[in-house]
């Protein structure tokens, strides 16, 4: 069935009307023929699902044709904003969902900035696109109105270059009355670790959004108009304030993200042996690359719409106005590993004009990072050479080379085909099959964060078990890493609700806490709050389940249990995992590279750990178990056939 | 002898850097000093966010039974997740 039957028949279904107060249509928007149709999301699926990642799963669950390929027109490609979303601080995020061209698995990747929030105050919570536009194309979205606008003059413009266009061609103000989603060249070329961006670094970069956007010749999507209050059920302000409160207050914000915001990380995994390094053949490097050592350059710091947090350090390196990327928008934690330890580079400088060259381009940091490392393994091994690289010296540390290449990428010329075809490189022919051995990915997906997760077991879990690939920000049980937490008991047994071993190199028992952390968080995501500001990702006091779901029945009138909201976590997981068994995902994929089983970590306080292969099938097996999943990782019994029920046809 | 670095946000004064003569046996001996010489002290690292590191090792576990020597190079380390 084409996917126009399909959204036909799934728009006969759906509501005409909002289902409850603040609730934004969904639009299924044909680029190819120019038309659009409207619904709203049925009740049964919010109370299943919520809204953002979690109607995007219905919604993907219901149009996905799995007989085609991810970069095929009718595979659509789906945006959504939480329940929360644009309304209570630090709720500002939506999810781009889709069938990945990267990984070939569920796309699902999640951003900020001010599209996500700007998209809902025209009344709209999802869109549903499909279709390959006859031109390049960009959509505007007014008073709650889409129009098609040719973007054929924008098509060839990268990310800095755009940004300063499009206020010139319709007036406006970036984040006072104008957001955008865009795709760079690398996206119109379908670079697999193209991003779309969300703003000046903000993007859905996980799984290759820029290049399905290209598929759809889609160059951007305007939001234009100013900002606006909602009319919720009930007042909501009051608790507003309670939340952003909070925020203040814990003291993570206080005193990392407030301040230098994610690069604080870096030196606690270098100094733990846990810093990816060299392609994860090293955990440890330099200590030139702490935070601290970003501090003269950091210019300030931004945020998305209406976070009080704004933990986004800016940068600049210097004023001269000809060198476009001598300031410019992070670097965050995932960019400061993947452009320094993991290809070798052991200066900040560097590491912050890749970042910025990254943001322009449009890439995700974390694949493309990842991506020539790998390469750059390769080379070192022997396994490539510069009659393979067009003549590039993949050396490690080589900052000049990586940034050539960079731009290679984008435009697909050269070596950079090779990196733009990512972890399919050897799929497409262009490594032979031993280098997969190196290939640090897990369901085709490379590693978001330089964290090396030999050591910390929950991480580990957590990464192998992520339903779009190896993942931090799906599950990831990041309290581990401190020991305040590890040191008392009973409250880490409070925090994830069944006890839960300190020792942070066990096995036994971490399953629960991957188990609580991937609910809570596909929660978070489904309302629309951003993962540093959620309960148990960089903190135990920042607002939960608890929190959402009293402002879920402040501003939708619709009451649900922090029992009943963790069970919609649950729900999501359990579509995604639907998704991807209709992808060909099983058991077998729900692991981990091979050189975290077989090469343990050299250096640091856990010198020798490895993950042994039988204690992680174990612990594989008591996840399935209390996720209520069967030998493939998929929903089981009376849960799945729930499920059904709300998906439907 | 025994040096603490603390983080940005927790120093007092000019130094980020602190050093005690008096013996101290364990990192929870440490705490006490701290919270003698800074009243207060002990209720701002009663928080998740900071981590101890001695002579560069991160303790993620049995943080305040941590057996100190003459000399050893301790540090407070906020530690967040990234992203």
């Amino acid at each position: 069935m084409a996917v126009r039957d399909r959204v036909a028949r799934l728009v006969a279904e759906l509501p005409k009307d909002p289902q409850y107060p603040t609730q934004g249509a969904t639009v299924f928007v044909d680029l190819e023929r120019q038309e659009m149709q409207r619904g709203y999301t049925p009740l049964k699926v919010v109370r299943a699902l919520l809204a953002g990642r979690g109607a995007n799963m219905f919604y993907l669950h219901r149009l996905l044709d799995e007989t085609l390929q991810p970069l095929h027109p009718d595979i659509p490609l789906i945006f959504g904003s939480g329940v929360l979303t644009g309304i209570v601080p630090s709720a500002a995020r939506g999810n781009a969902t889709s069938w990945s061209p990267e990984s070939g698995v569920l796309m699902d990747s999640n951003a900020g900035d001010y599209f996500p929030s700007f998209i809902r105050m025209n009344g709209i919570d999802h869109l549903v696109l499909y279709g390959r536009a006859a031109q390049w194309t960009l959509l505007h979205v007014q008073n709650g109105r889409i129009e098609f606008r040719d973007a054929t003059p924008y098509a060839g413009l990268d990310n800095i270059d755009l940004r300063e266009r499009i206020p010139n061609d319709f007036g406006g103000t970036w984040t006072r009355d104008l957001a955008m989603v865009n795709i760079t060249r690398a996206g119109e070329n379908q670079v697999m670790s193209a991003a779309i961006m969300g703003g000046p670094k903000a993007c859905y970069a996980r799984g290759g959004p820029g290049a399905k956007m290209g598929s759809l010749k889609l160059k951007a999507i305007l939001v234009q108009g100013q900002t606006r209050d909602f009319e919720t059920a009930q007042p909501y302000k009051g608790y507003n304030r309670t939340i952003a409160q909070k925020l203040l207050d814990t003291s993570v914000v206080k005193h990392a993200l407030k301040t230098m915001g994610t690069p604080f990380l870096y030196k606690p995994s270098r100094m733990l042996g846990a810093m990816g390094t060299k392609n994860n053949q090293l955990t440890t490097w330099t200590d030139r690359l702490d935070a601290e050592h970003i501090t003269p350059y950091r210019s300030g710091m931004s945020g998305c719409f209406r976070c009080p947090v704004n933990c986004r350090p800016l940068n600049e390196m210097n004023q001269d106005a000809a060198d476009r990327y001598g300031r410019g928008d992070g670097p965050e934690y995932v960019t400061l590993g993947k452009f320094g330890p993991n290809i070798g580079v052991d200066r900040i400088e560097p590491v912050i004009r890749l970042n910025n060259i990254c943001n322009d381009l449009g890439f995700d940091t974390a694949s493309t990072g990842s991506t020539i490392a790998w390469a750059m393994e390769l080379y070192q091994r022997g396994i490539i050479d510069t009659a393979t690289t067009g003549g590039i010296d993949l050396t490690w540390g080589n900052a000049e080379a990586v940034e050539e290449l960079l731009f290679l990428t984008s435009r697909r010329e050269g070596f950079g085909h090779v990196i733009a075809d990512g972890t399919r490189a050897v799929e497409r022919g262009h490594y032979p099959p031993a280098a997969l051995k190196y290939r640090m990915a897990v369901k085709g997906l490379m590693q978001s964060d330089p964290h090396d997760a030999r050591i910390l077991k929950a991480f580990a879990l957590g990464l192998a078990v992520a339903t779009r690939g190896m993942d931090h920000l799906r599950n990831r049980v990041t309290l581990e890493i401190n020991a305040r937490i590890n040191d008392d008991p009973a409250f880490k047994e409070r925090l994830y609700g069944s006890p839960v071993s300190a020792a942070p190199n066990d096995y036994q028992t971490k399953e629960r806490a991957v188990r609580v952390c991937e609910n809570t968080y596909a929660v978070g995501d489904s309302v629309g709050m951003c993962r540093f500001t959620t309960k148990l990702f960089n903190s135990p006091s920042l607002p939960g389940l608890d929190e959402f779901a009293n402002q879920v029945a402040n501003v939708t009138g619709l009451q649900f249990e922090a029992p009943e909201l963790n069970q919609i976590g649950q729900n999501v997981m359990g579509v995604e995992r639907l998704i991807n068994g209709r992808l060909g995902v099983g058991r077998a994929h729900d692991t981990l590279p091979d050189r975290w089983f077989d090469e343990p970590v050299t250096v640091g306080p856990y010198a020798g750990e490895r993950i042994d292969r039988g204690e992680f099938d174990r612990m594989l097996s008591r996840f399935y178990e209390i996720s209520g999943l069967d030998e493939q990782g998929q929903p089981e019994g009376r849960w799945r056939e729930q499920l059904s029920a709300v998906l439907g046809a | 002898m025994i040096s603490v670095r603390l983080p940005a946000t927790l120093q007092v004064g000019t130094s980020d850097t602190l050093v005690f003569t008096e013996p101290l046996r364990t990192i929870a001996d440490l705490v006490d000093a701290l919270d003698r010489r800074i009243p207060g002290f002990r209720d701002q690292l009663d928080d998740s966010v900071f981590n101890f590191a001695v002579n560069d090792e991160l303790l993620l576990h049995h943080a305040r039974n941590r057996q100190l020597s003459d000399g050893d190079r301790v540090e407070i380390i906020p530690t967040i997740s990234g992203g």
